[in-house]
């Protein structure tokens, strides 16, 4: 490629790493543009820790009460965390996200493998924010072996991540064995419309000698690096070893470390099979427990159709026995690829491609949700979803709305330009994600912007019934369900739609523990593991870790010495995770402080996300995740409805199917009510889900900032007594 | 009759451990056996009968995605 | 642009054999055999060992480890098998023209995953010595002190 015209440039000198720390973040504005170097004060270390703290500490300073997601003051901050960049323990090279969200107007963060988050720290920075708006296609680089930070003028042909990313890989790097020195940040053509933008994260792969790209995918980060005419963010470091963090007790890093390797080795085999198929590992296991996304989540369960995604179907796919890590020294090694893959459709049409994943969410969300049983056809949907750069869990769940929209006709061939979208229509599926890239037609660019979004214009636009998509339509806080079926779960209709940021499943998933083990009977039982889980799920984002070596794999006699509730806790990872904490930073803490850690950072967010919504920060949940909503869904598993009929009193003899959803709709949301009463109060928030002035101060982010937005929407008859 | 999960379980002579997970449905490859509060090794859910009128709980660990 | 390289597969499976093929074409693995029946627990190999590689008379640097914990006498060493290159991330881990398995620690992370998933523990670590991690290079001058040629260097 011709050399890019240098805009700006700037240089610096990389600050030394101090126990997981750098103690300076950077600021970019591209825009103006504008670059400067802020210390972090220990304030900011002891309240934030890092990763996603640090973002939102960022963004929360960065954008005003009204900023929307397209204004130049929003951010990309982009942080890791006192831990990550680790090699020596399992998954420590996660990289954090957040923004103000096209799909929520509120904060999202979301998390990625490759090496942005560790090389970027290696370059001197613990954090990276990138603010304003570009006139023309720009790359940001950012050189650590140099210290020099540049803006150059893309001149790249073609901004679908796959093309970006080799491109800027071979850009840099000098030579062949270079190139693993080099992450890039890239998205797509479909970001330009879409609200639900990804942002790939590579890594360089020196055995299939192919740039790998993981995905912050959630919540629309790419979109708002195409509204910043951000074509690409790259970082280059090259003197990677085996401390750069500085920790203080290398000894005992590496022993933990070890530790997990030889438990990985030992038992991924007979346990969940990361290594051979990543998290693929639950389709069928999902689908028997009626858990698997079927049709927009109407049934959880295809046994007609299930064995042709079995996992056994994507091992074969998958190559095995290579060193999948999407950071070095992680031995779960589920970032799984298929090579040698030959693109069927589209601009790459005949191209042999390696494609990354598909994870269990792909082979759901683009799979059974949309009803297609065809791997080769996710696998390419696949490909084409992190190439345009559209999350591959929001683009499912949002043609699983279309479709069922489509056969119930409350859109018409005519409205979605000649497409027949029935549930399994495969090539016309296809064909309307290759729209969404082209950008040019309307049906396609209405569909790229969220089911929030749909409901609205279809109604406006097709007078397609309101109503009947509010029930249907899986979002919540304008944010695409991700791929369980939550129906039968009261404490997942937590895990999803009483979260910060939406129905995604990284702050609890507790459908076993509540709906099969039956371990959670009262609303307080489930109100402390909606309280314990996403605030200890928060930890990993804040340091930097994976959570996936957390609990997709246990020690053998995890089940032996602990009894039930505490052995879903993984004791001993969990003082694993003290351990290194301690070995690397050197502070004292136990394992108790890995909760209140999270809650200084999950209040925070909570208020923060109060604040940009002027006070109406509302959890909605859509009926659809409450139970049935069509006679169908119901007579699907009639004998286990009518059971839950008679649980509370109900005799479903007498009654038409309708009338007994009915019965069940009323009987959950109130249900729902007392939940969120349950939660809400267990967190110490008021019956609004505002956190309190004494939980603030309980937790010391009694900022008065953050008070007065607290006081400011704060009533006090919404207060528990 | 014994109970899996809270739930009553129809009890037969000889019944394993393995028995009750396939009377169960109980595909899942985590999971956690203990029968009146005592733990039961994985290796030996094939050969561990279960007592008629115990209570056993099947603990799928997960905690998922 | 982003083409497949069928070979990478083959390439694994070829570098994981206990075997390698040379120039010549000729099969060689050099390595260390034990006769532990032999060995009276002296502990000259690590002595030596750890003195040629850490320059430091210490059995817990040593790449041979002898140990009579009671239940018998034990020597364990590496068996140049190869099944740590198969895990090395950045192809640090590779097979000399001579069979045995050496660290490029320009090329090593310090990760580690070698040491969790050597079958038969010989791949070692020493934070106070060095972030990466060691293994034995088949150098042979363990088996010169072995008073009871306990241990032999070997090219088969
Ligand atoms: S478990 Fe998977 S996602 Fe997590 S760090 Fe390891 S390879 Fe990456
Ligand atoms: S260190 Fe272990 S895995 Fe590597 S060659 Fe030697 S015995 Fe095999
Ligand atoms: S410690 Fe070094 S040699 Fe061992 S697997 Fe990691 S990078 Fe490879």
């Amino acid at each position: 490629m011709e050399k890019m015209k240098v805009i700006a440039e700037w240089t610096y000198t990389p600050a030394p790493i101090e126990r997981g720390y750098t103690r300076k973040t950077l600021y970019v504005n591209v825009g103006e543009p504008r670059m400067e170097i802020k210390d972090v004060s220990q304030d900011m270390i002891d309240t934030f820790t890092g990763g996603r703290g640090f973002d939102l500490k960022l963004l929360w300073d960065a954008v005003k009460d009204t900023t929307k997601w397209n204004d130049p003051e929003n951010e990309i901050v982009l942080s890791g965390g006192p831990l990550c960049g680790i090699t020596q323990y399992p998954g420590a090279g996660k990289c954090y996200a957040a923004f103000i969200s096209p799909l929520s107007g509120q904060t999202y963060d979301s998390n990625s493998g490759g090496y942005w988050g560790p090389l970027s720290k290696f370059s001197g920075f613990d954090a990276v924010e990138v603010q304003g708006k570009a006139e023309k296609d720009i790359i940001l680089f950012i050189n650590g072996d140099e210290g020099k930070i540049q803006i150059l003028e893309s001149n790249l042909k073609d901004l679908n991540a796959y093309a970006v990313t080799e491109t800027l890989h071979e850009y840099f790097a000098v030579d062949e064995a270079d190139k693993r020195n080099i992450s890039v940040i890239s998205t797509g053509k479909a970001a330009e419309t879409s609200y639900y933008g990804c942002m790939n994260m590579s890594f360089y792969d020196p055995r299939r000698k192919v740039a790998r790209l993981k995905q912050a995918g959630r919540g629309g980060g790419g979109s708002i690096m195409r509204d910043k005419k951000i074509a690409a963010m790259v970082v280059k470091f090259s003197k990677i070893g085996g401390n750069l963090n500085n920790v203080v007790d290398l000894d005992t890093l590496q022993r933990v470390g070890v530790k997990l390797h030889k438990e990985i080795h030992d038992l991924d085999d007979v346990q969940c099979k990361m290594r051979k198929v990543g998290t693929a590992h639950l389709n069928e296991i999902m689908d028997e427990y009626h858990l698997l996304p079927t049709n927009n989540y109407k049934f959880g369960q295809n046994a007609a159709e299930i064995s042709k995604i079995h996992s056994a179907v994507y091992e074969r796919l998958f190559t095995q026995g290579m060193p999948d890590g999407c950071w070095y020294g992680c031995s779960m090694s589920c970032a799984k690829a298929v090579d040698g893959f030959t693109v069927q459709t589209g601009p790459c049409k005949g191209e042999k491609v390696t494609v990354d994943g598909p994870e269990y969410e792909t082979v759901a969300a683009l799979g059974s949700n949309i009803g297609v049983y065809d791997p080769l056809w996710t696998i390419e949907a696949n490909f084409y979803a992190d190439h345009y750069g559209m999350d591959t869990i929001s683009l499912g769940t949002a043609i699983a709305f279309v479709c069922e929209c489509y056969e119930l006709g409350l859109i018409t061939k005519k409205d979605t330009n000649g497409l027949e979208l029935n549930f399994g229509s495969k090539d016309d599926i296809m064909e309307l994600i290759h729209r969404m890239a082209d950008g040019k037609d309307e049906f396609a660019s209405m569909v790229a912007k969220g089911i929030r979004y749909m409901k609205k214009a279809f109604a406006e636009k097709f007078k397609a019934d309101a109503k009947t998509m509010e029930a249907i339509g899986m979002e919540g806080q304008g944010v695409e369900t991700s791929e369980y079926v939550p129906k039968e779960s009261i404490a997942q209709w937590g895990g999803y739609y009483l979260t910060l940021k939406g129905p995604q499943h990284d702050e609890a998933w507790l459908i076993f523990m509540d709906m099969v083990n039956k371990q959670l009977p009262t609303f307080e039982d489930k109100a402390e593991a909606l309280h314990y889980f996403p605030n200890f799920r928060t930890w990993f984002s804040l340091v930097g870790l994976c959570k996936l070596p957390w609990n997709d794999v246990e020690p053998a006699n995890n089940r032996i010495v602990n009894e039930p509730k505490e052995a879903a806790k993984v004791p001993e990872h969990v003082q694993n995770y003290v351990d290194i904490f301690n070995a690397v930073t050197g502070k004292g803490i136990r394992k108790e402080d890995l909760i209140t850690m999270s809650e200084k950072v999950y209040n925070f967010q909570r208020v923060f996300q109060v604040r940009m919504k002027q006070g109406e920060a509302n959890h909605n949940i859509p009926l659809r995740a409450l139970g049935p909503v069509f006679p169908d869904e119901w007579e699907a598993r009639r004998e286990y409805y009518d059971g839950k009929l008679r649980e509370i009193g109900i005799d479903p003899s007498a009654l038409s199917t309708e009338e007994k959803i009915k019965k069940l709709q009323e009987y959950r949301l109130g249900m729902w009510e007392g939940l969120k009463m349950a939660v809400y109060k267990r967190r110490g928030w008021n019956k609004k889900g505002i956190p309190t002035v004494e939980t603030l101060k309980r937790l010391g982010i009694d900022y008065p900032d953050v008070v007065a937005v607290v006081e400011k929407y704060s009533k006090p008859e919404d207060n528990f007594d | 009759m014994i109970t899996v999960n809270g739930e009553p379980l129809d009890w037969k002579p000889g019944m394993t451990v393995q028995d009750v997970l396939d009377a169960k449905r109980y595909t899942f490859r985590m999971i956690g056996i203990w029968i009146n509060d005592r733990p039961v090794p994985k290796n030996e859910f094939s050969t561990t009968e279960v007592p008629d009128g115990a209570v056993v709980q099947a603990i799928h660990m997960v905690s998922g995605g | 642009m982003r083409l497949f390289l069928p070979f990478c597969i083959l390439n694994l499976a070829v570098e994981t054999s206990r075997f390698v093929q040379t120039d010549q074409g000729g099969i060689i693995l050099r390595w260390l055999k034990t006769y532990v029946e032999k060995c009276i627990n002296c502990g000259k190999c690590m002595e030596t060992c750890s003195k040629t590689y850490f320059k430091e008379e210490n059995p817990s640097l040593s790449r041979v480890v002898v140990t009579n914990p009671g239940a018998g006498q034990n020597i364990s060493v590496c068996n140049q098998c190869g099944a740590c290159m198969a895990v090395c991330p950045t192809e640090a881990l590779y097979r000399d023209k001579n069979g045995v398995v050496q660290l490029d620690k320009s090329k090593c992370t310090s990760c580690l995953m070698c040491v969790g998933f050597c079958p038969t523990g010989n791949m070692l670590y020493a934070a106070s010595k060095q972030t990466e991690p060691f293994k034995c290079v088949a150098c042979g001058l363990c088996a010169k002190v072995c008073p009871t040629q306990a241990l032999v260097l070997v090219n088969d």
